[in-house]
């Protein structure tokens, strides 16, 4: 029997932006660059319905690739298809410049303020006109149709248990297998999260290239934690995890790596770069904390990002729907208003893999189309920046 | 009827809850990629998620579950019995030791996940 192919039904709507990127939500966002911005950027999205500060710690005395990195983070949200334009401010106009003209690039609005002699009311009184503004025009663009072939999209697991390597995550990968083939990019990550699994996603990957590449990147941030004299035990698998029923760091991985499906890796990146519709299946480095993971995929452009959960993960970002999906019936019972998409059928085998991964498919395009997920109407907006060494 | 515990592979050490399971409960387990099922008699409580031997298994054997290995059994479990962090342990690091590649320092920044 042929499968029943909900892109054929899935009609999709979304904005789509000057360079041609298409998102499904459409922000004002207004950027502090700094931490000492965080002030007058959340004022100005007090005084302004209808936009986003997303403040955050970090952006005074960094150097080298730990700076890059914050950067790419800042304008990777600017840039995000998701926002329609952007309020950047900053202490010094010259990084303020920096992560504008990165995010001008897209050909969405952008403007910066810097308080250095001017001070907090003036910039926020300047800001918020030009917020106002932003908001206004932002909230007189339309939804047009769009296709899955002009998504970027990421998925990740977390307060995982082994319900989702038996239902939750396979169900989500064969979401993803029939999004990559309807032409999407899907990123994953966790990277020290496939410990044990690692040779799987090697043996994944499309070139040789990418294989090396895989591999550097894998063993580079095993090196890295063991340089600090530990390991990964009492934070491999986590508390939550070992309650759920992880025993081990490989069974973890494995149960992760269920989500990714079964189509090949056709890119690595690090963290935060850029990803295009259109590759398919991309692996992106990444830590595999919840928050840092959704942020860094944001940064890259992800513009729905699927969360699946055992033990109840409720994870959301401020920017991205994040829905979540969960087998297991404790946690879809006791925490139900966190759980988008509810499998425990699936887990004891009342339904098929296909009819999961259809409901998964479902709740995916009236997500697209503006339906609110849990993470947003229960406020979740965790932004959290990855940071790779102390500042200077 | 609904499954009580499901394995990955019908050739996998291992079976998971999909329910609470207590003691003296009579299972026959079923694989998700087809194969012969087990008849396995419970021999403690296993809670939902968690892990049900379908095999005897010795101190010191790699534990295969998805086909792979996910670790090894530092005791010795019976066929029906619990397997969990109490009796199986990770390939990868070496249990209550420090790694070997270097000393620890005070400013660790190592970063666990979930």
């Amino acid at each position: 029997m042929a499968r029943k192919s909900p892109s054929k039904a899935m009609q999709l709507t979304g904005y789509r932006r000057p360079n041609g990127a298409v998102g499904v939500r459409n922000h004002v966002l207004i950027l502090p660059v700094d931490d000492l911005s965080n002030a007058a950027a959340e004022g100005v999205a007090r005084l302004i319905n209808g936009t986003t500060a997303l403040p955050h710690p970090y952006g005074r005395l960094q150097f080298g690739e730990d700076l890059e990195l914050t950067f790419r983070t800042l304008s990777g949200h600017g840039a995000n298809a998701n926002v329609h334009g952007v309020v950047v401010i900053g202490i010094e106009p010259k990084w303020t410049d920096r992560v504008a003209s990165a995010i001008a690039k897209t050909g969405k609005p952008v403007e910066t303020f810097s308080i250095e002699r001017h001070g907090d009311l003036n910039v926020i009184n300047a800001a918020s006109r030009v917020a106002y503004q932003m908001v206004q025009d932002a909230s007189e663009l339309r939804r047009e149709p769009i296709e899955v072939s002009e998504l970027v999209l990421s998925i990740k697991c977390g307060e995982s248990d082994p319900t989702l390597g038996l239902a939750g995550n396979k169900a989500q990968g064969r979401a993803v297998d029939r999004l990559v083939d309807m032409g999407a990019s899907v990123i994953f990550g966790e990277t020290s999260e496939l410990t044990g699994g690692e040779h799987l996603i090697a043996n994944r990957c499309a070139t040789p290239a990418l294989k090396r590449k895989f591999m550097q990147i894998y063993n580079d941030y095993i090196a890295m934690i063991e340089a600090q004299g530990v390991d990964l035990l009492g934070s491999q698998p986590t508390e939550g995890n070992i309650r759920g029923g992880l025993s081990t760091i490989e069974e973890k991985a494995l149960g992760n790596i269920q989500k990714t499906g079964t189509r090949p890796v056709n890119a690595v990146l690090n963290y935060a770069e850029p990803v295009k519709p259109g590759l398919g299946l991309v692996f992106m480095n990444s830590s595999s904390a919840g928050a840092e993971q959704v942020t860094l995929c944001a940064a890259g452009g992800s513009v729905l990002h699927f969360f699946t959960t055992g033990q109840g993960n409720i994870v959301g970002h401020p920017l991205i729907p994040v829905i979540k999906v969960s087998p297991n019936p404790i946690t879809c019972s006791t925490m139900s208003e966190h759980i988008d998409v509810k499998l425990p059928d699936l887990l004891v085998g009342d339904i098929s893999l296909d009819q999961a991964a259809d409901r998964i498919l479902d709740v995916f395009a009236r997500t697209v189309n503006g339906r609110l997920t849990a993470a947003e109407l229960l406020r979740h907006s965790e932004f959290v920046i990855t940071k790779l060494y102390p500042s200077a | 009827m609904a499954h009580r515990a499901l394995a990955h592979k019908s050739t996998d050490d291992v079976a998971i809850a999909v329910a609470d399971l207590k003691a003296g409960e009579e299972l026959t387990i079923h694989s998700l990629e087809g194969g012969k099922p087990h008849k396995v008699k419970l021999l403690e409580d296993v809670p939902l998620g968690h892990k049900v031997a379908l095999k005897d298994l010795p101190k010191g054997h790699v534990v295969i579950e998805y086909g792979e290995k996910v670790g090894q059994m530092t005791q010795a479990v019976a066929r029906g019995g619990y397997v969990h962090v109490h009796n199986i342990r990770t390939l990868r690091w070496n249990y209550g030791e420090k790694a070997k590649s270097a000393k620890p320092k005070a400013s660790s920044r190592a970063k666990g996940g979930r």
